[in-house]
């Protein structure tokens, strides 16, 4: 017998020879809450596809309580008795708890089921947790924490020594989440094995035994519970050899002209009290975790999304309502999913480019044919695509390539504004390069930009200011002195850095 | 420079790869049946033939376009048909009678078109499904009208004069359709608002964030659809010389079948109107051809069902390799699991 419930050794993964993960040693002890960190592109998740068996290794050997395993499929995980609670839901929406729970192992004879067998074996499994549930309540009007539980059932239901939990209070609320804490508490002391994956650090901190963290594929390190100190983490998640343009950044309040100043902007359910301005050539960056409302204030300035209550004034004068009156005024918006949200993938070049501009482009109703191929050709070249021609249909292209498609929409009108959502989500570096060259070019320009994302390195590059949202809410505001990566990385995790605040 | 052309030449190609199938199916029946399909008079037959399911089709492309569907453009051609009909009667066939109620037919048509823009761009219902029970609907309200009856304009000598004769030997419907194929190319081809079509078709989503007003763009392609179909309905009423409760009844499969096959994706955003009426005509051709060799008329649906098929396969193949989702990761993966094992 061995202490380990699941040791993974040397894992090796290649992606068309990219090294996913470079031999990376991970273990987790028999009832402990083991986080696993790192930033996007560490190889959490992928680390975590071999172990539940949806992805095949390339290297490297798994123990499972001593015995050395393949997993070579799901069904292989459950078999072992390692479950995943995934961030999006595995149930069926139509059906009641015990119907999901005993989907695929009902209970039957001749193919007759045994409907009293199941809910009694349901309701036993409920209050053995005490959770409020009902074996016959409908999954589609559970509550997500509610809907959260269902899966732990499931996969407590298959014996499960081990459960994986990617994510799993990204969508619930403060008190939804107090309510999961317990849960792991629960499960901790009967024995089961837990590992934790969540970008939100304080309850990391809070909840686990041990952390482990990965980094570019490679373990960067495992700490013991009395050795865990934010700071250090941090850190570690980070990497100490990154000194270069993104690992801290000077910030200033500009003295240029206010553009758009926002005040008080409420939308129930989105986004509470929030209040900013953003001045001609200035960067303003919104970071702050996935689901923290910064998307949709955006959308709001843009008219895209009604809101409650507040004020938007763009040059001192309140801002018409609707995005086709928003982008008369001279704004635009580069936003967050390009595929759904972003372009025309059936369309050329040209046509995407032109879609925001046949104010320009045409007289009486007909389109100025010469002047669309005209701006076409401009398009291409100021976003500097490649391959230069505008007529190639945007749905071909690479991501980089995509987005510097939706960024010709706009770069090809006379901006004042720009709202720009996550832009280098999905691209290769080199894009990337090239987009914050567009962002600083804008904002040279004189145009405010307001950029939300939440790569820390990303909005170190660019920010002349930074705001911090959380749940909602904006928390922090970054605005003089140098920050640096662990500062913002805190900072969206609630915690602040009070002494460096001015 | 040289690039473009390139490109340019090869989308003419697989543009024209319906018309080369047009063309071997022009030269299978000419062969087949020397002296009786390759006569210019076949050929005005068979313009004839598709001449009202044409009518419709120049409206029904802006709906498919936007990846919707107009199932009433049968419905509105009934309702065209007896509105006008029986204002004619009224009127005891004067010609203000007639043109009166020509007009009042188009009005129908664009008010039956609003309703349904306004409803599909307000509510997320899926337009077969409105359209199917709004056809109902239509083809009820044609029964009270006509109290199930036919009403005949034999009388109205200037009404009828469009389904019955030819100018330099054309039947003047097929002119109708020449001025509708017109419209709806301009349309699509040289306006702005034919541009917002395909980015409404193509992408809601960003044509919404681009600033293009959907409801509006919505709104016009349905009143757009509604007005031909009601315009086919009234050619259909002159050729007839009548207006019947059932009337056009089944020209929306026609018209839908004609649009796939002329390569109009479902899924919006793509397809011309030029393709949908060479696919009008590849059905047209193939129904007169079939007939001529004296076929039974129950295998003319089966073969015309199975083309169907065909186009919408290919349709959709096309759809999948251009939309970036192919992916190999499922069988390679499976593969590699088992040489794992």
């Amino acid at each position: 017998m061995s202490s380990n419930i699941i040791e993974m050794k040397g894992i090796v993964k290649e992606f068309s020879h990219v090294k996913a993960l470079k031999g990376v040693d991970f273990s987790v002890k028999k009832g402990e809450v083991h986080a696993l960190l790192g930033e996007n592109g560490a190889g959490k998740s992928t680390l975590i596809k071999i172990l539940t068996g949806v992805y095949p290794k390339d290297g490297g050997e798994i123990f499972f309580d001593g015995e050395p395993v393949e997993i070579n499929s799901r069904e292989d995980a459950t078999r072992l008795g390692i479950s995943v609670v995934f961030q999006e839901f595995s149930l069926i929406p139509t059906l009641s708890v015990t119907q999901n729970i005993m989907l695929g192992k009902e209970i039957h004879k001749l193919g007759v089921l045994n409907k009293k067998a199941m809910h009694k074996e349901i309701d036993d499994l409920i209050k053995r947790f005490d959770f409020p549930l009902k074996p016959d309540d409908i999954i589609e009007t559970l509550s997500v924490a509610q809907k959260q539980m269902v899966e732990i059932l499931k996969a407590l239901s298959t014996d499960a020594r081990l459960i994986v939990m990617d994510e799993p209070t990204a969508s619930l609320s403060a008190k939804e989440s107090e309510m999961l804490y317990k849960i792991i508490e629960q499960l901790r002391e009967r024995g089961v094995a837990i590992i934790y994956i969540s970008h939100r650090l304080e309850e990391v901190f809070a909840l686990s035994d041990r952390i482990t963290v990965l980094r570019d594929g490679q373990l960067e390190g495992v700490v013991e519970h009395e050795d865990i100190v934010p700071d250090k983490v941090v850190k570690m998640m980070i990497g100490k050899e990154l000194s270069d343009a993104t690992a801290s950044r000077p910030l200033a309040v500009s003295d240029a002209e206010t553009v758009l100043e926002v005040k008080d902007l409420c939308s129930l359910g989105r986004f509470e009290h929030v209040s900013f301005d953003v001045k001609a050539g200035e960067v303003l960056v919104f970071t702050g975790l996935v689901g923290a409302g910064r998307t949709e204030v955006l959308r709001a300035i843009f008219g895209a999304d009604k809101f409650d209550s507040g004020e938007i004034l763009f040059h001192g004068k309140k801002l018409p309502k609707g995005t086709g009156k928003v982008i008369a005024e001279g704004f635009g918006l580069v936003p967050e999913d390009r595929r759904t949200q972003g372009f025309i993938p059936l369309l050329s070049v040209e046509r995407n480019a032109a879609c925001t501009n046949y104010d320009t482009l045409s007289s009486g109703g007909f389109v100025k044919v010469d002047k669309e191929k005209e701006l076409g050709e401009k398009a291409v070249e100021i976003v500097d695509l490649r391959p230069r021609n505008s007529q190639v249909i945007v749905g071909n292209l690479s991501g980089g390539n995509q987005q510097k498609a939706v960024l010709a929409k706009w770069l090809t009108r006379d901006l004042k504004v720009v709202l720009i959502d996550e832009p280098t989500v999905g691209i290769d570096i080199g894009a990337k390069d090239e987009i914050y060259n567009f962002v600083e070019e804008l904002a040279a320009k004189g145009v405010a930009v307001i950029l939300v994302s939440s790569d820390v390195a990303e909005v170190l590059r660019v920010a002349h200011r930074i705001i911090v949202m959380k749940e909602g809410y904006i928390i922090h505001e970054f605005n003089n002195g140098v920050v640096t990566q662990e500062d913002v990385l805190l900072a969206c995790s609630g915690i602040i850095p009070g002494e460096k605040e001015a | 420079m040289n690039k473009l052309k390139e490109n340019k030449f090869v989308k003419k190609l697989l543009q024209e790869k319906r018309l080369l199938v047009l063309l071997a199916l022009i030269l299978f029946f000419s062969l087949l049946l020397p002296g009786k399909f390759f006569t210019a008079n076949n050929f005005r037959n068979i313009l004839y033939s598709i001449s009202l399911q044409g009518i419709m089709i120049c409206g029904a492309t802006f709906a498919v376009l936007l990846a919707g569907i107009d199932r009433t453009v049968s419905g509105t051609a009934a309702l065209a048909g007896a509105a006008c009909c029986t204002t004619i009667v009224n009127f005891g066939f004067s010609w203000q009678g007639i043109l009166l109620g020509v007009l009042l037919g188009l009005l129908m048509g664009a008010l039956s078109g609003l309703f349904h823009g306004i409803v599909l761009s307000r509510f997320e219902i899926p337009a077969f499904l409105l359209t199917l029970a709004t056809s109902e609907i239509l083809y009820g309200l044609v029964q009270n009208i006509t109290g199930n009856q036919l009403i005949n304009v034999m009388n109205a000598k200037a009404f009828n004069w469009v389904g019955s004769s030819r100018i330099l030997g054309i039947p003047v419907p097929v002119y109708i359709l020449a001025v509708c194929f017109a419209f709806t190319y301009i349309v699509l081809n040289k306006t702005v608002y034919g541009r917002y079509i395909y980015c409404v078709g193509g992408n809601k989503q960003a044509a919404k964030l681009s600033g293009i007003n959907v409801k509006k763009v919505t709104i016009i392609a349905y009143t757009i659809s509604g007005i031909m179909g009601a315009l086919s309905g009234l050619v259909l009423s002159s050729m007839n010389q009548q207006a019947s409760a059932s009337q056009a009844k089944g020209y929306e499969n026609d018209v839908l079948a004609a649009i796939v096959v002329g390569g109009v994706s479902l899924r919006g955003g793509e397809g011309t109107i030029q393709g949908a009426m060479v696919g009008a005509l590849l059905i047209g051709v193939l129904t007169n051809g079939l007939q001529l060799l004296g076929i039974d008329p129950v295998y003319h649906d089966l073969i015309k069902g199975i083309i169907i098929i065909f186009s919408v396969a290919v349709d959709m193949y096309a759809n999948y390799k251009k939309s970036g989702l192919k992916r190999d990761g499922f069988f390679k993966r499976h593969k590699k699991v088992k040489t794992h094992a």
